[in-house]
């Protein structure tokens, strides 16, 4: 299709209005992160840096524990990932292909996990970790980041399930494949972006939960990086570049997750399996 | 390698009852295909025969064995999909060893089958490939060869050409034809397209809305339909179906007539028992290619659209009495749209049915 000129205009200053109301927080985060001080809180702010400096980062890796609260983030937000797609996968599937009773009533239900306020279900999950002893471990923030995910993980690969042929898997069972063999040789192949999705929002929704990791961790040592670095940055006076440097820092696992799962995201994937 | 038989099977899905007792016998090595309108329940049958589909009652047996409840896997059976159904990911030497690698081969083995299933199909220069990176024709092979290198007693076939171009649909026609006197197994085989019907089966199911109306050889079909429904389907172009009168019946024929149509008193070969009454009413069948100069039978009508196809012709007319005929002719150039002509038939092979469409 042809555009017009006026359409062209249009859809380019659409593109650049969107460009600009997300990439301008960021580009300043990331700018200022490598300007020295007398520049960040200059009275007129400059667009590209005048000045360059790492000392930023060199204090927040050399003189803060910020290198202590990314592990811990990275190690909650990998588990969190890795369990959480291992059980959506199965439960969608099942949801996708077993018969039993109840089944629609459940798969509406799951979204209601998300009906309720955290801060309501933060106390009897408190209770209920303090019975079991997990206050105070990485192992708690896990399970909370698993158990707020999955619903929407198993909604979300279910309906990237039902874009399957149903033929592809009827020769599969035909072939003599059982239901583990057609998940994860069949299935689990044909529906990487919707794998790569759920692994994205369960990462992200992991790497900046506050509530739970401000409330379960008591100890500094196993802080994740949002609560940790609150910490840094509230204790002395506000230090701008220390504050850009971290928030800077803090991307970069996701970005790295991005550009691993990226590759994923590809259309066409049952292109050739029927017609 | 095995027959196969179905006993009063049927199949509801809710309340509606699409497949409505089905009893048949498939002699091990037949070419059986099932053709009918669409939605009759050409594919529901062979799913359930396949075990995609469960039987809601009646027994189905392969080989002597009941496999009414028997997971597909375990069948002996294997089936190519209208919809190739490759699983795109994998090349096609995965593709076609998938079912021998669940059952559990040596890959050695494996390779060794595969390659000799590429070799029958000539698919050696693609076994790299993936299906995308196929033609259509290609991934019908690709399909098939997942099906033969399992050596299955039964092969399912669901309109396995409908996807393909005309003249791919006859090359992979033939290739299916020799798949069959080269392997010997059991086919049973759908399609709506009764030419591919005619020439492959040894066999042919004529269903309609859940019931069998006929079983029975190609030929047998086309000369010997048992109802107005078989005649029809049977014979491309279909037969001509004109309305007539009995007159009187006398030593195994009945006297047709139609004085609309002017035809007087066409003696037509009954085959069944004499009616003790004549039956009045009936439908008299005339193939197009039935029509032949100096027949003894005459129907005079208005030319309406001539087919020319090169060495033969279909020419439309417009009976008297507003129904429409087709016939053959060697020669358009002796009918012109718009005139009357005079179309004679041979009575001996024309068929009577009653009013309840059976033959009589
Ligand atoms: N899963 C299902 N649920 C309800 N009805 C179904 C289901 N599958 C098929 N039917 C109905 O059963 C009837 C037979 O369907 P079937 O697919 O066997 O027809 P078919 O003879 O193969 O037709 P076609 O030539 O169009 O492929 C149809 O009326 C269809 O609507
Ligand atoms: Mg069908």
């Amino acid at each position: 299709m042809k555009r017009t000129l006026p359409q062209s205009v249009a859809l380019y200053s659409g593109l650049l209005l969107v460009f600009l109301i997300i990439g301008m927080p960021f580009w300043w985060v990331v700018s200022g992160s490598v300007k020295l001080p007398r520049e960040i809180i200059a009275r007129v702010p400059t667009m590209f840096p005048q000045s360059f400096t790492t000392q930023h980062f060199e204090k927040l890796f050399q003189s803060t524990d910020f290198p202590a609260y990314l592990v811990n983030s990275i190690g909650v937000a990998l588990f969190s990932t890795i369990v959480t797609v291992a059980l959506a996968l199965p439960a969608a599937y099942a949801f996708f292909r077993m018969r039993f009773p109840g089944r629609n009533a459940l798969y509406r239900l799951i979204l209601l996990a998300y009906a309720f306020p955290t801060i309501v279900v933060l106390i009897p999950i408190y209770g209920l970790f303090a019975k079991v002893g997990l206050i105070d471990t990485r192992t708690s923030l896990v399970i909370v980041n698993i158990a707020f995910a999955l619903p929407f993980s198993i909604w979300m690969m279910r309906s990237f399930l039902s874009t399957v042929p149903k033929e592809i898997e009827e020769a599969a069972i035909i072939d003599g494949a059982p239901a583990r063999v057609i998940l994860l040789r069949i299935m689990a192949p044909l529906i990487a972006p919707g794998i790569a999705s759920v692994a994205i929002f369960t990462f992200i929704a992991s790497w900046t939960e506050y509530l739970f990791a401000s409330v379960l961790i008591v100890s500094d040592a196993r802080r994740t990086v949002p609560v940790g670095f609150a910490g840094i940055i509230g204790q002395y006076q506000i230090d701008w570049g220390l504050l850009l440097a971290g928030a800077t820092a803090a991307t970069i696992p996701v970005v790295i997750l991005f550009a691993f799962v990226g590759r994923w995201f590809v259309s066409g994937l049952t292109e050739g399996a029927v017609k | 390698m095995a027959g196969l038989s179905l006993k009063s099977v049927k199949k509801r899905f809710g309340n509606v009852e699409v497949v409505t007792g089905v009893d048949l016998t498939v002699e091990n090595g037949e070419f059986l295909v099932f053709v009918g309108p669409s939605g009759c329940g050409k594919s529901t049958l062979l799913r359930m025969i396949a075990g995609l589909e469960t039987v809601s009652e009646g027994r189905i047996e392969i080989g002597d064995k009941d496999v009414t409840h028997v997971d597909p896997a375990k069948r002996g059976i294997a089936m190519v999909f209208q919809t190739y159904a490759l699983y795109p990911h994998m090349t096609v030497a995965t593709n076609i060893g998938f079912p021998l690698e669940m059952a559990g081969l040596p890959q050695d083995e494996i390779d060794r089958k595969v390659a000799e299933a590429a070799k029958v199909l000539h698919l050696e220069p693609y076994l790299q490939r993936k299906p995308r990176e196929l033609s259509g024709g290609q991934r019908q092979r690709v399909a098939i060869g997942r099906a033969i290198v399992r050596q299955p007693e039964v092969f399912l076939f669901d309109e396995p050409l409908s996807n393909l171009d005309a003249e791919l649909r006859i090359q992979m026609r033939l290739e299916i034809a020799r798949l069959h006197q080269e392997l010997k197994s059991t086919m049973v085989y759908v399609t709506h397209d009764q030419v591919e019907a005619m020439t492959l089966a040894t066999r042919i199911v004529v269903l309609r809305a859940g019931r069998i109306e006929q079983v029975g050889s190609p030929l047998d079909l086309y000369e010997n339909p048992d109802n107005t429904f078989v005649a029809g389907f049977i014979g491309s172009p279909r037969m001509n179906f004109v309305k007539v009168r009995v007159v009187r019946v006398a030593e195994g024929f009945a006297f047709v007539s139609a004085e609309a149509l002017g035809l007087s008193e066409i003696p037509v070969r009954l085959r069944g028992v004499e009616p003790e009454s004549p039956p009045g009413d009936v439908t008299l069948g005339i193939r197009p290619e039935h029509f032949r100069d100096g027949g003894d039978g005459a129907l005079s009508g208005i030319v309406s659209v001539v087919e020319r196809l090169g060495g033969t012709s279909y020419v439309h007319a417009a009976l008297n009495d507003g129904s429409q005929i087709t016939v053959e002719s060697r020669d358009p150039r002796e009918h012109q749209v718009g005139r009357a002509h005079t179309f004679a038939f041979d009575p001996d092979s024309a068929l009577l049915f009653g009013g309840d469409g059976k033959r009589l």
